[in-house]
């Protein structure tokens, strides 16, 4: 039992290291153009380049053909001439998303115990959080910017909306399932209300608050990224599309290296802040069989 | 004329649970079951009644010792030896009947075969009403007979029952202990009935097996010599009485 | 508030719970009306987009203006076909989705060597946001449909994995148990035990991949943006400004996720009819 660990931890790796091998060999096997799939060392380069910042000197295409390792392309370029770099566009996008977690979840949480907490409340505002939570938040950020402007706020709505929509359910499903059996054996020991919500209602619905915040901290990524590639000439979303892609609707200009870079500092960030969720979970719900 | 052959047979088993703790559970326990006998293994929660069963049953391999059915050694789990868990094991997304048929579609026995057997067995425990039923709508009673009626449907020779009618309240649980002990005696067969009840396991039993807490050995073994088929009055008899006040003497 | 009358025990009926629904939606409707009554000419017709005004711009357009506006989608036929085609996309990204992750996720729910092979990959598409590699998928697979159809199977895929292999996972013991001692074969057990115990969260996941699926839709219609489809319709009447247009727009995606979640809630409540439900 105890070796099942390593054989996860040796599959999980090898699995890992088969793909990277498997993309550098046949990346550098001149089967495809290196702007469509960049060779795994240009990848590392282009994440080098995205991290020190520095404009390198200019390397013609014969250059690297022959065999100089440098990396560098429009989209590159453009980012590095913007002051673009790699950490500053995750600590953007990064701020977007505790903005929207911080902003979201009291909202979604606050409509999902009241719907749950009261029939009377669950029948009036039910239908609306259904027809309000059909419309796909990046739907809805052309609109919201006529009201607000080309500024912050139009941006950070719709992630702020993505969150409490998420969150209203497990709130919901929490607080109700909660209510049909704990709370009436405390009120009969007779329990005062505020009391019930802070010791009986709250750690009860706990563990679906904490799972639905898992799920949240994914949306809202989700959401912030989307954001940003639409229309925001900064954070993740910004870098990977190079700021240009819906400027010129027929052409991108993105350059592959550059968007698997961004895809990997994502996918990075997510798992380190779902990996906090995930331990928050474990230490708040410690009693959780 | 000698002995028959004992239908089940523990010899010397043994079970201790491995983790960060190893937790014994049973030591050196020997018995023998015989043909078309009904014996109740009778001890407190916790004494490895379960364990024992499940190691008949073919899921759990003794640590020590070893099991044997028909002479056989058991080596995992035979539909020849109907097992019937303490949990409530009925599929929730099949219908009554066809719960009680899942054994014999496993042996890949024609549709029409199923049926007959599984409408007959479905009146027997008398939920014809509810045969397109699923789970949901039946009583826990009921779905416990569904599940003695799923295992007999396949005719196994032994009857493995663990704790069945436990999460039943009294009035119920008695009237399903009448329903089993009719049901058994239409159907003889070999069985080995886990509890923790003693006055259920004298109603039942034709012999009775006391376990001692853990680690589970067997304490006492007893012969229940009370006319069949039994009823109420078999409840209230003085030889009733005076099985059961020694049974607690053994107890405790 | 809460108990003595107004509980789940015993609550209003249902002719009171859909008057109560009416009511509220109703409500909204009213609001909306008399808002946009007297925005008109108070609200800003004059908006800064950041590099220029833009002129007449209604922040709430009136009713009969998005009447007009909807009547005169309807009878281009506009608006039908780009429900046609943007709903026709949803549907083959979350078939082709739905069926590699249903999948994978019973593969990896079943054996753990390919859980361990699978898993830093799942974890890595978990977090990454779909909508990021639209870039990559416009490089590799072309501006045409392949790319919209794959980003939405993309993002399906990636929850339906996780539901199945969940589903699968969570199999309570005791059934696995009563059908292995019923002489069950591992294949009879899959097919009558695991599969049937998985669906629950397997329709989950598929709804809440449905949801990301109209989420990405929007996004991913921006890709060699052309008419007939919804989220090029958004984006074009947002570039205008053409806000009755964007109303009606926004209205009709909601109007769609609504249906299609009612549509996956009913196949899920009718596919476990089984199931024990509270309340």
């Amino acid at each position: 039992m105890r070796r099942v660990p390593t054989q996860r931890f040796v599959l999980g790796f090898a699995s890992l290291a088969a793909m990277v091998l498997a993309y550098t060999v046949l990346s550098n096997a001149h089967l495809f153009r290196p702007e469509v799939v960049p060779p795994t060392q240009e990848i590392a380069v282009a994440f080098t380049e995205l991290v020190v910042g520095a404009r390198p000197p200019p390397v013609t295409e014969g250059d690297m053909h022959a065999g100089h390792h440098g990396h560098s392309s429009a989209h590159v370029g453009t980012l590095l001439q913007q002051g673009v770099t790699l950490q500053d566009s995750l600590a953007i996008t990064a701020a977007r998303v505790l903005f929207g977690l911080a902003a979201g979840v009291p909202l979604g949480v606050l409509l999902g115990v009241l719907m749950g907490w009261s029939r009377r409340a669950d029948d009036y505002l039910h239908p609306l959080y259904v027809l309000l939570r059909s419309v796909p938040p990046l739907a809805l950020i052309t609109y919201v910017m006529l009201w607000l402007g080309h500024g912050e706020a139009h941006r950070l709505i719709p992630i702020v909306y993505a969150v409490a929509a998420t969150m209203v359910i497990p709130a919901y499903h929490g607080v109700r399932d909660v209510l049909v059996t704990y709370v009436v054996a405390a009120r009969s020991l007779g329990a005062r209300r505020w009391l019930l919500v802070r010791k009986v209602l709250l750690p009860a619905a706990g563990p679906a608050l904490l799972a639905g915040l898992r799920y949240a901290v994914a949306i809202a990524w989700m959401t912030a990224v989307g954001a940003e590639m639409l229309m925001s000439e900064n954070g993740m979303g910004n870098l990977i599309v190079g700021g240009g892609l819906w400027a010129s609707r027929t052409q991108t200009k993105a350059d592959p290296a550059v968007v698997i870079v961004g895809i990997v500092t994502l996918a990075a960030a997510g798992w380190a802040m779902d990996a906090l969720a995930r331990s928050a979970t474990a230490r708040l719900t410690r009693w959780v069989r | 004329m000698t002995a028959p052959a004992p239908r089940l047979e523990a010899v010397d088993v043994g079970y201790t649970y491995p983790g960060a703790t190893p937790t014994q559970a049973l030591e050196k326990i020997g018995l023998q079951v015989h043909d078309n006998e009904f014996v109740a293994l009778l001890g407190p929660v916790g004494c490895g009644k379960t364990t024992l069963l499940r190691i008949f049953a073919g899921f759990l391999e003794p640590t020590t010792g070893s099991v044997r059915c028909d002479g056989a050694t058991v080596d995992g789990p035979s539909p020849q030896r109907g097992y019937v868990l303490q949990e409530d094991a009925i599929f929730p997304w099949m219908t009554v009947r066809e719960n009680v048929e899942f054994g014999l579609l496993a042996r890949g026995i024609d549709p029409a075969a199923r049926g007959a057997v599984g409408g007959e067995l479905i009146e027997l425990i008398g939920l014809s009403r509810f045969e397109d039923a699923y789970p949901k709508e039946l009583s826990a009673g009921m779905s416990k007979m569904v599940e003695v009626a799923r295992v007999l449907a396949t005719d196994p020779a032994i009857l493995l029952l663990d704790e069945p009618f436990g999460a039943l309240d009294a009035q119920t649980r008695a009237r399903m202990q009448d329903e089993l002990a009719r049901l058994w005696e239409r159907r003889r067969k070999t069985v080995l009935f886990v509890t923790h009840d003693a006055e259920e396991a004298l109603y039942l039993a034709d012999r009775m097996l006391v376990l001692s807490p853990r680690p589970g050995r067997v304490k006492a073994d007893f012969r229940v010599d009370l006319p069949r088929p039994r009823s109420l009055e078999t409840r209230f008899s003085p030889a009733f009485s005076a099985l059961k006040r020694r049974i607690w003497e053994t107890l405790s | 508030m809460p108990p003595k009358k107004d509980n789940f025990f015993s609550g209003p009926g249902i002719r009171t719970r859909t008057a109560r629904a009416l009511l509220s939606v109703g409500a909204l409707a009213v609001v909306y009306g008399i808002a946009s009554e007297i925005g008109r000419g108070r609200l800003p017709d004059r908006i800064w987009l950041g590099t220029h005004y833009v002129e007449n711009v209604q922040l709430l357009p009136p009713y009969p203006s998005l009447a007009e506006e909807t009547t005169f989608l309807l009878e281009s036929g506009i608006l039908t076909s780009s429900i046609a085609v943007s709903a026709g996309r949803v549907l083959l990204g979350l078939l082709l989705g739905g069926a590699f992750g249903i999948l994978l996720g019973i593969a990896t729910g079943r054996a753990t060597r390919a859980e361990y092979l699978a898993d830093p990959w799942v974890t890595f598409f978990r977090f990454t946001p779909a909508l990021a590699l639209l870039p990559l998928f416009v490089l590799w697979f072309g501006y045409g449909e392949g790319s919209k159809v794959l980003l939405i199977a993309t993002s399906v895929a990636v929850v339906t994995i996780l539901g199945a292999h969940q589903g699968v996972r969570s199999v309570p013991r005791v059934y696995l148990d009563a059908a292995a001692a019923l002489g069950a074969s591992p294949g009879l057990a899959f097919r009558k035990i695991v599969l049937p115990a998985a669906l629950p969260h397997i329709f989950a996941s598929l709804r809440i991949g449905l949801g990301l699926a109209w989420v990405t839709i929007v996004v991913a219609e921006l890709i060699d943006a052309r008419m007939p489809s919804l989220g090029y319709l958004l984006t074009l009447a947002g570039a205008y400004p053409r806000v009755p247009t964007m109303v009606v727009g926004i209205a009709t995606i909601g109007a769609l996720v609504l249906a299609f979640d009612l549509l996956a809630l009913w196949v899920h409540a009718r596919a476990t009819r089984w199931m024990r439900r509270t309340a």
